[in-house]
């Protein structure tokens, strides 16, 4: 096994994976353009035959030096340190946390579900006063609205399930009337 | 010349509404560029449409206004945060954070400031002075064969940087090139990897993905060293860079205003590669190439000079031929349609007025960076002092619309985060960011110009090579892969 651990196997499994789904996946528009002698499945199958060579390079070089650096320019040695148990399970909420904000867009909408995931987010990063809590979460949110709403009217995601989109139309109304629209 | 100057000047400032579009435009763009989590595109974005109650000149100025201080605007949160306010910032971050962490905050902020505005101004004037004679050795020399052959010399020096090892640092060009082939392919317009999803057949959109790689990994990263108990609040200094210190690095300020130019004339390639080839070329010439990443001065001051110098040059394609170098001067030539006018040749003879207010206000836009960079400084700093449980929730939503804004889809919302656990799990395992940001941005732009210049030359190789510049960077991009693979082999054969 030489230097290799179970995260360099890890990794190289993960990046083998892209290259064989998006290589399975390539016969699905595999046609000929007229006008191009190469199609529509060159370019890709280039890039995911070099992924593979590197790849395959990648694990040659760990396999000899694991997970030493090899004097490129700008690298960090910083590694994730995901050993404890408690720093896994604070992680993997922190990683859902944005993603259950970004699903619940669409029918809760921005202007109800900011609040939670503002007051999450500062919970998740270690703050444990609740009134520290409260008082940001609500700067936040004012400063959010003030800003993409009021002075810029920009289009936010509204919600399409009451009461959320109720709640949305009537944040909206009230800035209409503010601004005197 | 002088005199056209003189009289977009007088336009300029001889209309309070004018100024009025100015001045925001000025403070909108470094602002923007300055908080974390948006960017000078997400202004752009929301102002499209009220361009077109705006006067033609007062549009296309003040998005010019915008893409000049932004520019600058981005690096403050690279050198700050290490979340580059967009791509054409991230050469910036890999001297510029380590420095904070050092705490030389003050230095780096304060050379990103001189260097953004020096680049910016030399590439007003010689955009002032050239733009009609470069764009005629443009239209003759660079075609869709020398358009590819730059971006694979860019893709070979950005796979170098960044990354752990060359072959970390390929594999993230490799991933934000296979990214860039979602969507329609650029030739046939056949639908690739989309899975069915209608809103994915648009391919990738650049701004969620690049919030999502640098803005929402940068908050995984820094949760991860909370939870683990091994987060170090980034020191403030307010220590400015002394003039002897950047009088010595005037060889590479001049190399940078070269480089960014250079690159910023190209169509597609804009700031983002200038950024990159600059600080590749710094590395290159250095004597202690070694202190790159650790926090050189001379790595902020490359990064910084270059992008600003690409947006004067910029503005060459756009204006001469119609063609936009990057996601801004794109929105540029909406705002021209919207109009009724084309940007192209034609411009120059029918609205020379037009032409001359956009070159003026990107003069003084420039000289805006430096005194209210210079003012303004300090008390950006002190955004280094908000806690960074308070700070993160406000990039994240500041995230959340500035990825929702450009195309009003929750889709781009999702990319934007899986891009940051993607990014996240990459970074913390030796993948390089930029690379994989800079891959994704000329995926699309290399494969058309590949496919355009294979037809052009009618698939012979042989002809393809005989055009110098072709022949020349395919050879120096050829040469950069080839010595990095020979220091892998090296570093394998001294380890075994």
């Amino acid at each position: 096994m030489g230097h290799l651990t179970r995260a360099h196997l890890l990794e190289a499994l993960a990046f083998l994976l892209i290259v064989v789904t998006f290589y399975g996946f390539s016969f699905e528009f595999n046609q000929p353009i007229e006008i191009y002698r190469y199609g529509a499945t060159a370019w890709p199958r280039v890039v995911i035959g070099c992924l593979m060579f590197a790849t395959l390079g990648n694990i040659w070089f760990q396999y000899f030096n694991g997970s030493l650096s090899q004097g490129t320019i700008g690298s960090s040695n910083d590694e994730a340190d995901l050993t404890d148990p408690k720093t896994i399970r604070r992680m993997t909420a922190v990683l859902l946390t944005p993603i259950v904000f970004a699903w619940l867009l669409k029918p809760v909408g921005i202007y109800f579900s900011a609040p939670f995931f503002i007051a999450a987010i500062i919970w998740l990063f270690g703050e444990r006063r609740w009134k520290a809590i409260v008082i940001m979460t609500v700067f936040i949110y004012l400063l959010f609205i003030g800003l993409f709403l009021v002075i810029l009217n920009a289009p936010l995601p509204q919600g399409n399930i009451s009461p959320f989109y109720d709640f949305s139309a009537w944040i909206l109304t009230m800035n209409a009337k503010l601004q005197g629209i | 010349m002088i005199e056209n100057f003189l009289a977009g000047s007088a336009a300029l400032f001889g209309d309070p509404f004018t100024i009025g579009i100015f001045v925001f435009g000025v403070i909108g763009g470094m602002l923007f560029g300055a908080i974390p989590g948006v960017s000078m595109l997400t202004l752009a974005a929301i102002l499209l449409p009220f361009t077109a109650a705006l006067e033609p000149a007062q549009g296309v100025m003040l998005f010019a206004v915008i893409y000049c201080t932004g520019t600058y605007g981005g690096a403050i949160t690279a050198i700050l945060f290490n979340i580059p306010g967009s791509a054409e910032n991230a050469p910036t971050a890999f001297d510029g954070y380590p420095m904070t962490q050092n705490g030389q905050s003050g230095k780096a902020v304060g050379a990103a400031v001189l260097c953004s505005a020096i680049g910016g101004i030399a590439s007003s004037l010689i955009m002032m002075a050239a733009t009609e004679p470069l764009a005629n050795w443009a239209i003759r020399n660079i075609g869709p064969p020398e358009i590819f052959a730059l971006v694979f010399f860019g893709l070979a020096v950005a796979s170098s940087i960044g990354a752990r090892t060359i072959w970390k640092g390929w594999m993230s060009v490799l991933i934000g090139l296979l990214i860039a082939t979602v969507g329609q392919d650029p030739v046939g317009g056949i639908n690739r990897y989309n899975f069915g999803m209608v809103d994915l057949a648009a391919g990738i959109a650049f701004v969620p993905a690049i919030l999502g790689f640098f803005a929402v990994s940068e908050i995984f990263v820094q949760a991860e060293k909370k939870a683990s108990g091994k987060y170090k609040a980034p020191k403030v200094s307010m220590t400015f860079p002394s003039w002897l210190e950047l009088w010595m690095h005037k060889v590479a300020v001049l190399r940078s205003i070269i480089v960014g130019f250079l690159c910023g004339i190209l169509p597609g390639i804009g700031a983002t590669l200038a950024a990159f080839m600059s600080y590749g070329e710094a590395v290159r010439w250095s004597k202690t190439p070694e202190e790159f990443g650790k926090g050189k001065l001379e790595g902020v001051i490359s990064a910084e000079t270059a992008n600003n110098a690409a947006t004067g040059a910029a503005m060459i394609p756009l204006l001469a031929l119609g063609l936009p170098g990057g996601a801004l001067t794109a929105m540029m030539v909406a705002v021209f349609q919207m109009h009724d006018l084309q940007p192209g040749p034609l411009v120059f003879m029918l609205s020379p007025d037009l032409i001359w207010i956009v070159f003026a206000a990107m003069f003084y836009a420039n000289l805006s960076i430096l005194v209210i960079g210079l003012v303004e400084t300090k008390t950006i700093l002190n955004l280094l002092k908000i806690p960074f449980q308070f700070l993160a929730p406000l990039i994240l939503m500041l995230a959340t619309t500035g990825a929702y804004i450009g195309r009003g889809l929750v889709l781009d919302v999702i990319v934007m985060f899986l891009a940051g656990i993607f990014g996240y799990l990459l970074r913390r395992s030796g993948f390089s960011i930029p690379g994989i940001v800079l891959g994704l941005i000329l995926g699309k732009i290399g494969e058309q110009n590949f496919a355009q210049g294979m037809q052009m030359v009618h698939y012979d190789l042989g002809t393809y090579f005989s055009r110098p510049i072709c022949a020349f960077l395919i050879a120096a991009g050829v040469l950069t892969l080839a010595t990095s693979l020979y220091r892998a082999f090296k570093s394998i054969k001294a380890s075994a």
